[in-house]
């Protein structure tokens, strides 16, 4: 990279601001997904005006750039995938506005989710999605990947909690879109740059809804002895359109690995438990409840109890979210899908993955947002073995394909960032590709601004591999 | 008005047959829009004929006006330029509806009426309860983003719609989203057709998540004698742990449309209303019953009462229907639907009522506490130019809602033929976001075939 540029943009921020050295830039080669990608410079802003100089001289300089939030993505979406400039946003991490009587808040893309809620707290309110890694994660960063979670069974995506936006437009330009309304004339923009995946603009001010906290909060877990009557008692819930406000599913594999690390209280010897969480008035909590533990029983639930107390719950919750560090303890890597299913298909998938598990020879744990059908199987391995490897590959690409088949979707709340876009034609015909190109094109012509995400490469050069091969998944040895 | 030759015609023919282009004065008469009529009406039957006719469209240099069964097409601007509308009542299936994972989808023709009976049988709904609802079709309440009392609970389109197909200005079939209850693969470009009155694509088949009929309702009314007072009420729903399923606060004008003479026989009828419903177990419905009548006699309700069984559904349907229940009563009247901050309710309705009483024109507002304002201007007698009158007083409006401690979003819902002029009449002044919407219009519609003019800048 041209010295100049460093030069220019320390000039612009401030030499604290920007980041050149090779130890430095190290940290920011990668995110929460298995790729990596090298960037020449991080800067650090802390206005949308900064934000806009950046632009300004990455124009000037042809340099791509790629905004970044807590680097905790699983799809690649904040990694410089052909180097350039990472615009780490942890500095604008300011709530700006608490708007409690409308029951919104405007906050700076790098505050982080938790400390959202955390500021509104005192007030009975809170904001709703919430990724497991909330602790860490950035606003900024769930706009982009429009993230889940386990409570968006009942509350929906970030996109449906994000009424506004400030945008930095590939060329600059400061624009506002949206605002505190619940409605707006004119196109659904918000709609759209929501889950762009940093492909469209970079966002430096977010307006969100924040919910009122339920009076009452139950949270169950059954315990089963197959994954068939755990799958089931799934369907049953959604058929009998009982609404938790989150339905999470771990099987024996992952629950054993997480209990001896968190030690939750999951009885080591099962076959799968679900942890299931009932809000809103008492009088309904304690209805749902007790209909959920009918269904849970009626398909063999070997025991369904309540957490007695807030720490049980916390801890129950605990060996959610931490699941995924868990696996780090027993694997030295895991590969992490997102597919999604119809509810219904949801024993006949389970019982897909443990056929994939044995004919690959692969340690496949489950650990998912049961109640969406979002899935989430861990495919262990060790980066050093190249054989096995492949195989993960393999064993990957054929989950997904199943998950197409059966009327489902690439990814629920992760993303497709770098790991899945030459998937993308399984799902989209070149016709739908070609008018998400086109709308790339129409806010990011250049392509400059985090270039080869979310839609296939090979359509840049006129060509769309229709079935892709699994060796399109790039991971690094 | 340009007038396709006659070579146009027996291409339409060729394309979705004879008997389904038609050219019958009346007919043609019946799909005007905004004064504008167009030269013949073509009736596709699935979405490979929609895109023959908009490259035949695009290639002719036509303009094509998509529509179901017209209730909203008082919606936006006149068109700059109308050839053919495209009438997508033969496209009325539900094309696979999946009770048990609570997911569906149908094509954009499917009258909402219909599709309700449909989910009926399974215990299940779609919370678009939305204006004409006899006739209205998914596409239109789509297109027109139209609003439904239950958005307090359920939100709009945007949050329960999972995905859709359409085709584009140049007659490419395309879609997004998909029909699982969550998805990110992808741009979410079926989220900028909602509301977008059929100007960047042509709705063919939206998917959306149904929900389950709750075991039991209530509907409560609150009457008081002050705006102040009633928005005070609603403030302290929203303080609650309640969640109802709806709160609407109608102005007396309002009030008078939507209650029928037994339930104003109760209560009187000159105040402010605000109406509630509430759904879940018997004991849940209760208990809002209890803490409802506690929190409007707080706040200085005149009255507080259930609304029996019986009359529930009709006080449902006739706030549902208000902009079509206003129409009747006055043809000619201005409907705005205003995105407004809770705490700006107050204020904007005061300035509302000042802009009325300037223009000699009568208000009546009905407020979705969650942030929608309908408000109907409508002439007094007496008024000799209600229509210069209603023309200013939109212009006024628009400009109310500019103003930062309003923070409102206005667009008018249904605006006079006789006024509606341009698409600064029709939808205000500029938007900061306009070139961004022009971006996006040219991507989808690149040679400007879809309702050229309709929307918002003249889009």
């Amino acid at each position: 990279m041209q010295p100049q540029l460093i030069r220019e943009l320390e000039a612009l921020l401030g030499p604290k601001a920007v980041l050149s050295a090779p130890e430095d830039l190290m940290l920011y080669e990668y995110d929460g997904s298995v790729e990596l990608g090298s960037p020449r410079c991080i800067v650090f802003p802390t206005s949308a005006r900064d934000v806009s100089g950046i632009v300004h001289l990455a124009n000037r300089y042809e340099t791509p750039i790629v905004g970044r939030g807590a680097g905790t993505g699983l799809s690649g979406g904040a990694i410089a995938r052909n180097g350039g400039i990472v615009i780490a946003f942890s500095r604008m991490n300011r709530i700006l506005e608490i708007d409690a009587a409308n029951l919104r808040a405007v906050v700076q893309p790098g505050v982080v989710n938790l400390d959202l809620s955390r500021a509104v707290e005192h007030l009975g309110l809170y904001f709703a999605p919430d990724p497991s890694s909330q602790k860490s994660c950035t606003i900024g960063g769930n706009v982009s990947e429009n993230s889940g979670g386990p409570h968006t069974l009942a509350y929906g995506v970030t996109a449906n909690h994000v009424t506004g936006l400030e945008l930095v437009l590939p060329d600059g330009e400061i624009v506002r879109i949206g605002g505190k309304s619940v409605e707006t004339s004119g196109y659904d923009l918000c709609g759209l740059l929501v889950g762009s995946e940093g492909t469209l603009a970079l966002v430096t001010e977010i307006t969100v809804r924040l919910m009122r906290k339920p009076e009452a909060v139950k949270t169950l877990l059954a315990v089963y002895d197959t994954l068939d009557d755990t799958t089931e008692s799934v369907v049953e819930i959604t058929v009998r359109a009982i609404t938790p406000a989150a339905c999470e599913m771990l099987d024996g594999f992952t629950l054993r690995a997480v209990e001896d690390y968190v030690h939750a209280g999951f009885p080591k010897d099962c076959a799968a438990v679900l942890l299931i969480e009932v809000e809103g008035l008492a009088e309904a909590v304690q209805a749902q409840a007790a209909e959920i533990t009918e269904v849970c029983r009626q398909h063999r639930a070997r025991e369904v109890r309540a957490a007695r107390n807030d720490q049980e719950r916390n801890l129950l919750w605990r060996g959610r979210k931490e699941a995924f560090g868990a696996m780090g303890r027993i694997s030295p890597m895991y590969y992490v899908q997102d597919g999604v299913i119809p509810r219904t298909r949801l024993p006949e998938t389970l019982r897909r993955i443990e056929e994939i598990s044995r004919k690959y020879d692969l340690q496949i744990g489950n650990i998912f947002h049961a109640g969406d059908g979002n899935l989430h199987p861990l495919i262990l391995f060790d980066e050093r073995n190249r054989a096995q490897f492949a195989r993960v590959v393999a064993a990957g690409g054929e989950i997904m394909r199943h998950c197409v088949e059966v009327g489902g979707a690439l990814t629920g709340e992760h993303g497709i960032g770098m790991e899945k876009n030459e998937l993308m034609p399984l799902i989209f015909t070149p016709d739908d590709l070609a008018l998400m190109e086109r709308i790339r094109a129409a806010f990011n012509p250049n392509g400059r601004l985090n270039p080869g995400k979310v839609l296939p490469m090979g359509k840049a050069c006129g060509e769309i591999r229709v079935t892709p091969t699994p060796a399109s998944v790039t991971i690094p040895t | 008005m340009s007038r396709p030759a006659q070579v146009s015609f027996t291409r339409l023919e060729e394309i979705a047959g004879g008997a389904h282009v038609v050219t019958d004065a009346a007919e043609i008469a019946a799909r005007e829009v905004c004064g504008v009529r167009p030269a013949a009406i073509v009736k596709p039957a699935d979405p490979a004929q929609i895109a023959e006719i908009l490259r035949f469209a695009a290639a002719e240099k036509l303009a094509v006006i998509p529509m179901g069964s017209g209730t909203k097409l008082g919606i936006g601007a006149p068109p700059t330029r109308y050839d053919i509308a495209l009438d997508l009542s033969r496209m009325n299936r539900v094309l696979a509806y999946d009770p048990q994972d609570l997911t569906l989808g149908v094509e954009a023709g499917v009258r909402i009426k219909d599709l309700l009976r449909t989910l009926e049988e399974q215990r299940q709904f779609l919370p678009l309860t939305v204006p004409f609802s006899d006739r209205a079709t998914i596409g239109g309440i789509v297109a027109a983003n139209s609003s439904s009392p239950l958005r307090h609970a359920y939100g709009s389109v945007r949050d329960f719609c999972l995905g859709m197909e359409f085709v584009t200005g140049e007659g490419a079939q395309a879609k997004s989203g998909g029909r699982v209850v969550k998805n990110v693969t992808g741009y979410d470009l079926h989220k900028l057709l909602i509301g977008s009155l059929g100007t960047l694509a042509v709705i063919t088949r939206v998917n959306f998540r149904t929900f389950p009929m709750p075991p039991a309702q209530g509907m409560f009314v609150a009457s008081f004698s002050s705006a102040e007072s009633a928005f005070e009420f609603c403030r302290a729903i929203s303080h609650s742990v309640l969640t109802p399923q709806m709160v609407e606060v109608a102005d007396p004008g309002a009030g008078r449309l939507i209650f029928s003479a037994e339930t104003t026989a109760r209560i009187t009828p000159m105040q402010w209303s605000v109406v509630i419903s509430a759904a879940g177990q018997p004991a849940v419905v209760d208990r809002y019953e209890r803490e409802l009548g506690h929190l409007a006699g707080a706040a200085n309700a005149a009255e507080f009462l259930p609304i029996s069984d019986s009359e529930q559904s009709s006080v449902f349907v006739r706030i549902r229907e208000f902009p079509r229940l206003v129409l009747e009563g006055a043809p000619d009247a201005a409907i705005f639907r205003i995105g407004v901050l809770p705490t700006a309710m107050p204020s904007l309705l005061k300035d509302l009522s000042e802009v009325a009483k300037r223009c000699r024109l009568q208000l009546a507002t009905l407020t979705r506490a969650s942030g929608i304002m309908y408000a109907a201007l409508f002439a007094q007698a007496g008024n000799e130019s209600p229509f210069a009158a209603t023309a200013s007083a939109v212009k006024e409006i628009f400009h109310l809602c500019t103003l930062p401690e309003n923070g409102a979003q206005a667009m008018l819902e249904w605006c006079p033929t006789e006024i509606n002029t341009s698409a600064d009449v029709a939808w205000g002044p500029p938007r900061p976001d306009f070139e961004l919407m022009q971006r996006v219009k040219h991507s989808f519609d690149p040679q400007n075939v879809l309702a050229p003019g309709r929307f918002a800048g003249g889009i």
